[in-house]
């Protein structure tokens, strides 16, 4: 036995905290006190489990005190055979609380019943009493075994036949929705699996209320159900087949029944929401807020898309000003560019003249003819080349000289610009040179770039390839060799750069061909003497005659030469050799070349003397300026030569 | 208003039913109150039961056995591959399920398991007479949500209503009814289940009737079948000794050695002796030999050895001595040995050992019971594990003893499931005028100190009584939250101290 010691201090009552109060335990969920446990925890008690049934209990007991039982009148005259058709709650005394009443009540209430109205207590009073089963006490055994029974009691509960079925039309709640449909909601709440069912409400329920009212009765969940109203008793089978049988045809009455319920339930539901005023404000309420933010959205579009408009053309506007500013600008520049230009070009023709006019009025500060003519191509040259400034200097240093002094000022004008223009030549030329040897050098490329290909050999080199044709006996070997026996340069080849310069050669594209044509015609000039005049463009060269490379043509072997050319006309065999058999001293190849030379300035001489200097001196202006390529002054040269000949050529046959 | 409990084993299942508040097993078709779980399949139909198993020697590869392991488990599952090593019959693997390929038919093993629940369904109806839907399936302990799933879609395909699905070791304690009749008080019960091939031991703690299971583990290597394989094996060399024969290659010899086995270890678990008698069992030779009680004891020692050290380990996991366990449960056929009972016994000298319902029945009576009590409720399908809350702590009065050392009484256990109730009626000497009530509490079993004293009530100015005690009413309660609530009333004065303890937040 344990003892409690006796109070040591004199504190009455202390206490702390405790320290951890509980925790979550996994359990098996199985026994009674398991599903007292969960039920309990369920309807939310706070309470332990006996306070909570004392407490029903005396809920119970207290409901007891108050029960109060009503009469039925007609008890005594029901039929037991038609029990199903009774009114069980009626019949206990219990019509006026029905699906309300407790077991306890039930119990209660068939006990006072049974007492009152059992056969023996009866017959003890003297009253009329049916045969066994047909006495009306067997009504009140039938409505206690039908209440008792839980599932039985659902049943009959489910047809509970003082229960409204009806569902008002809409007509009905147009005036007054809350007052009809109300009482009618809470009428078939009490088919509800679920508790608390939500309250119709009124006028002011807020949105969420409604909301949550509408979607519970849309997904009502009831209990209800038909099996009190089965045609067949199931237990009244005699075999397991007809009892199959049976069970069949009652679900499917009672499944038809059911879905007739759930229809009335979807009815009342679909009447309410359509004549619901609630509902009705709150659609008003959602298409006017719809309404309005779709305003707001047009609006703030609009809005949106005038700010874009206006900043597009305040944009354009100012683009289109910056633009009109710019070009103005830019027209009032090339005005006053445009202005002094003409002024400038107007100073210079003026100058021009003044220089022409004063160089004419000292007869170009010679008498001589020739001298005249060219002092007057030099002076256009100087028209030409001079700048303003110089012009004006040249000019008033003429004015204010005699017309020695004018002539020594314009000849140093004129050396400058000749030299000037020599120079620039030289530049040209260098220019040129670097850039074909630069070319050459790409050509060359690889292992043939260390050794440098001179024009000479290049030519060699063509015609030792020409000479030796693919599939000679070690061809690049024997060319090699070739060019080392014959080249001028001295520089030592072997087969492979003879290869490599020979690929590189074929490699090459048409401009560097014309290159090198030029080079070699530049060569021919350099050997003949004849055509560098007219690049060097210096007339007064030009007069000094051609020298020849040979020995030069006496006027006898020239004589003797016209003379053998005379003879032998051109359709005559061997002509040349006969010719050159005429001439004593002279090869063949000699009496072409004279041939063709004497040809030449002859019948420029003959033909049209002056002619030729003025081309020349066009040639060589349009070749300084860089007007021609080399190429091309050469083509043009050998096209103007060729309509030189011809006349020539017909004029002698 | 009926409900039934079925258990599905790996090698036996069994039917009860409840009605009238009892709950009994009901015998099949064949008179057996235990169907084995075996099923064959012919050309034509599929046979469950007794017949089934007793043609698996002609049938070998169209009969399932054990489907309960393979159920609900996939491919890569360790137990499913020594399954599918150890099976007779041809399994694939399909769309990731698993399944028996059988006469080039492709069957689920929740078919297999439909089956039998099918056939246990018949065997409950026809024994109520009325076609009752309403079950209880009971479910290893160590059973996954695939499992679980598995099983129950295989009840459901059988047309069963399954209720719940519960575990085993919780149906055997709910067929005892412990912890049952009143919802106070703390136990500790050991439930110990020796089944067909796995052995599982599990200790629950019983705390105002609600169960929680503490520590379990499962043996998948030891069985019943073991013995009949340790006892097959005996009769092998003994009848190798008298026909120079060896017929442990031989399977179809040896299966009639098990079959015969089995019926001989049935018989030895009641009576001294057993006669195996087997017609033609090589070579037209027939075999017939006596095997004592003691000669099978002696057979399976290593066997036992195994079945009790279990219980040594999982105790020793729990970290509870014998003295902790205050009932064992016997449960499963093989519990019948009565050398393992006397074992057990001997582990636990004091405990009561509960083996009055026969150990193969326990499940499914227990699972009955459930059903019983789950009848007429809506919801019985719990969507959620059961969590609830508990008490944390013991919550402990220090009093003294008749030599006047300090002594502590646990008024308020943990693991009490809130909110809870618990009253005390204590008791003071009558020669004292006021008393205190000191409250403690504590985790464990350590000796009480001062810090954990939490709470001291006193009652003064009570009537002096020269024989006799003062009567102190006191009365715990604590709330969800774990908030206490205690109440000391003086019987004779009607003096009244409450306190409220709040938990520290």
């Amino acid at each position: 036995v344990l003892c409690l010691p006796p109070s040591t201090a004199e504190g009455e009552v202390a206490f702390m905290f405790l320290l951890i109060a509980s925790v979550l335990c996994q359990v098996e969920p199985v026994g009674r006190w398991f599903e007292a446990f969960i039920k309990r925890r369920n309807i939310n008690v706070s309470a332990s489990f006996q306070e909570l049934e004392d407490e029903k209990e005396l809920s119970e007991e207290s409901g007891d005190e108050e029960l109060q039982l009503e009469e039925y009148p007609m008890l005594k005259t029901l039929d037991p055979k038609d029990w199903k058709n009774q009114d069980h709650y009626a019949v206990l005394g219990l019509g006026n609380i029905r699906y309300r009443a407790t077991q306890k009540q039930i119990k209660a209430a068939h006990k006072s019943m049974v007492l009152k109205h059992h056969p023996d207590k009866r017959k003890a009073a003297g009253e009329q009493i049916g045969e066994g089963d047909n006495d009306y006490f067997t009504c009140i055994t039938k409505a206690y075994e039908i209440l008792s029974d839980p599932v039985k009691r659902r049943a009959f509960n489910s047809i509970d036949p003082t229960f409204d079925n009806s569902v008002p039309s809409k007509s009905e709640a147009k005036e007054n929705f809350f007052e009809v449909f109300s009482p009618v909601f809470e009428r078939n709440a009490r088919w509800s699996n679920k508790k608390n069912v939500p309250k119709l409400g009124d006028m002011n329920s807020s949105f969420e209320e409604v909301d949550a009212f509408y979607s519970f009765w849309y997904n009502f969940d009831s209990w209800r159900e038909f099996s009190y109203l089965d045609e067949e008793e199931k237990e009244k089978a005699e075999c397991r087949d007809e009892r199959r049988w049976i069970e069949k045809q009652n679900r499917a009455a009672r499944a038809l029944r059911k879905k007739e319920e759930m229809n009335r339930i979807r009815t009342l539901v679909d009447n309410a929401y359509s004549c619901d005023p609630r509902i009705k404000k709150f659609k008003e309420e959602e298409k006017a807020k719809k309404e309005a933010e779709k305003k707001a959205k047009v609006e703030a579009k609009r809005k949106e898309q005038e700010a874009k408009e206006k900043q597009r053309q305040a944009e354009l506007e100012a683009a289109r000003l910056a633009k009109e500013k710019e070009e103005e600008e830019v027209r009032q520049q090339a005005l006053v560019a445009k202005k002094e230009k003409e002024i400038q070009k107007k100073a210079i023709k003026k100058e021009r003249q003044k220089l022409r006019t004063t160089c004419k009025n000292w007869n170009y500060f010679s008498d001589n003819e020739a001298d005249c003519v060219k002092m007057m191509e030099e002076v256009e040259k100087l028209c030409d080349r001079l700048e303003l400034a110089s012009l004006q200097c040249l000019n008033e240093a003429l004015t204010s000289t005699t017309r020695e002094g004018g002539k020594a000022a314009v000849v140093k004008q004129i050396e400058e610009i000749n030299e000037q223009i020599r120079r620039e030549k030289e530049e040209a030329e260098a220019r040129m040179r670097q850039a074909t040897k630069s070319s050459e050098k790409s050509t060359t490329g690889g292992g043939g770039g260390s050794k440098n290909w001179p024009e000479d050999d290049l030519q060699l080199l063509i015609k030792a390839v020409n000479l030796f044709p693919a599939g000679t006996n070690s061809r690049w070997e024997v060319i090699a060799n070739y060019m080392n026996l014959h080249s001028t340069t001295g520089i030592k080849r072997t087969a492979k750069d003879v290869i490599n310069k020979a690929k590189s050669l074929q490699k090459l594209d048409p401009h560097q061909k014309d290159d090198i044509n030029k080079k070699a015609f530049d060569k021919f000039k350099k050997e003949h003497g004849v055509v560098p005049q007219m690049d060097s463009a210096a007339p007064s060269e030009r007069f000094e005659g051609s020298p020849l490379d040979s020995a030069p043509w006496t006027t006898e072997e020239q004589k003797l030469l016209e003379q053998a050319l005379k003879t032998y006309p051109v359709n005559t065999p061997e002509r040349w050799e006969k010719i050159a058999a005429a001439v004593p001293g002279r090869s063949k190849k000699d009496c072409m070349k004279r041939y063709k030379v004497r040809s030449l300035t002859c019948s420029w001489d003959c033909h049209y003397p002056g002619l030729e200097r003025i081309l020349c001196f066009y040639f060589s202006i349009a070749y300084q300026r860089q007007y021609l390529t080399p190429a091309k002054l050469w083509t043009l040269v050998e096209n103007f030569l060729f309509f030189v000949t011809q006349p020539q050529k017909s004029s002698k046959d | 208003m009926a409900a039934i409990g079925v258990h599905l084993g790996a090698t036996c299942a069994c039917a009860a039913v409840y009605k009238d508040g009892r709950a009994d097993v009901v015998a099949n078709d064949a008179g057996d109150r235990v169907t084995p779980a075996v099923v064959a399949f012919s050309e034509s139909e599929e046979v469950v039961g007794l017949a089934a198993k007793q043609s698996r020697i002609r049938n070998i590869s169209n009969t399932v056995v054990k489907v309960k392991q393979i159920l609900g488990r996939s491919s890569g599952d360790p137990q499913a591959k020594k399954y599918i090593a150890e099976s007779k019959c041809s399994i694939i693997e399909k769309n990731g399920k698993l399944q028996y390929e059988i006469d080039n038919k492709l069957i689920n093993p929740e078919d297999v398991a439909k089956l039998i629940f099918s056939k246990m369904k018949e065997t409950a109806q026809s024994a109520l007479g009325s076609d009752v839907n309403d079950v209880v399936v009971t479910v290893p302990f160590d059973f996954g949500e695939n499992q679980k799933n598995a099983l129950g879609e295989a009840a459901a395909a059988a047309g069963f209503n399954v209720m719940r699905l519960i575990h085993e070791p919780s149906a055997a304690l709910l067929a005892y009814g412990i912890g049952q009749d009143s919802p106070t008080g703390k136990s500790n019960v050991l439930v110990y289940k020796l089944g067909g091939t796995s052995l599982s031991i599990t200790v629950i703690e019983v705390n105002s009737g609600i169960y929680r299971v503490l520590a379990a583990n499962t043996d998948d290597s030891i069985g019943g079948v073991c013995f009949t394989e340790a006892l097959a094996q005996h009769l092998a060399s003994e009848f190798q000794r008298s026909c120079k024969h060896d017929i442990r290659g031989n399977p179809r010899a040896m299966m009639k050695l098990m079959n015969s086995a089995d019926i001989a270890k049935h018989s030895l678990s009641t009576l001294g002796s057993a006669n195996c008698f087997v017609d033609s069992l090589y070579d037209g030779l027939d075999f017939d030999c006596n095997v004592s009680r003691a000669r099978f004891e002696l057979i399976c020692s290593s066997l036992f050895n195994k079945c009790v050290e279990a219980i040594k380990r999982l105790l020793q996991q729990v970290g509870f001595t014998a003295d902790d366990i205050n009932k064992v449960v016997l449960c499963g056929g093989s519990a019948r040995i009565p050398k393992l009972q006397q074992l057990i016994k001997d582990i636990f000298p004091t405990v009561e050992l509960l083996n009055s319902i026969p150990p193969d029945e326990v499940i499914p009576i227990g699972a009955a019971i459930e059903a019983g009590i789950l009848l007429g409720k809506e919801n019985t399908l719990l969507e959620e594990d059961a969590l609830i809350e508990c008490s944390a702590k013991d919550i402990l009065l220090k009093g003294v003893d008749e030599s006047g050392a300090d002594k502590f009484t646990v008024l308020f256990p943990s693991g009490t499931p809130l909110p809870a109730r618990r009253q005390h009626t204590l008791h003071a000497p009558g020669n004292i005028s006021s008393v205190c009530l000191e409250l403690y509490e504590s985790l464990g079993k350590s000796p009480m100190n001062e810090e954990e004293k939490f709470a001291q009530i006193v009652l003064q100015d009570l009537d002096k009584k020269e024989d006799g005690l003062h009567d102190i009413l006191t009365v715990l309660t604590m709330k969800r939250d774990g908030s206490l609530h205690v109440t000391c009333t003086d019987q004779d004065t009607g003096k009244c101290e409450v306190i409220t303890v709040e938990v520290a937040s």
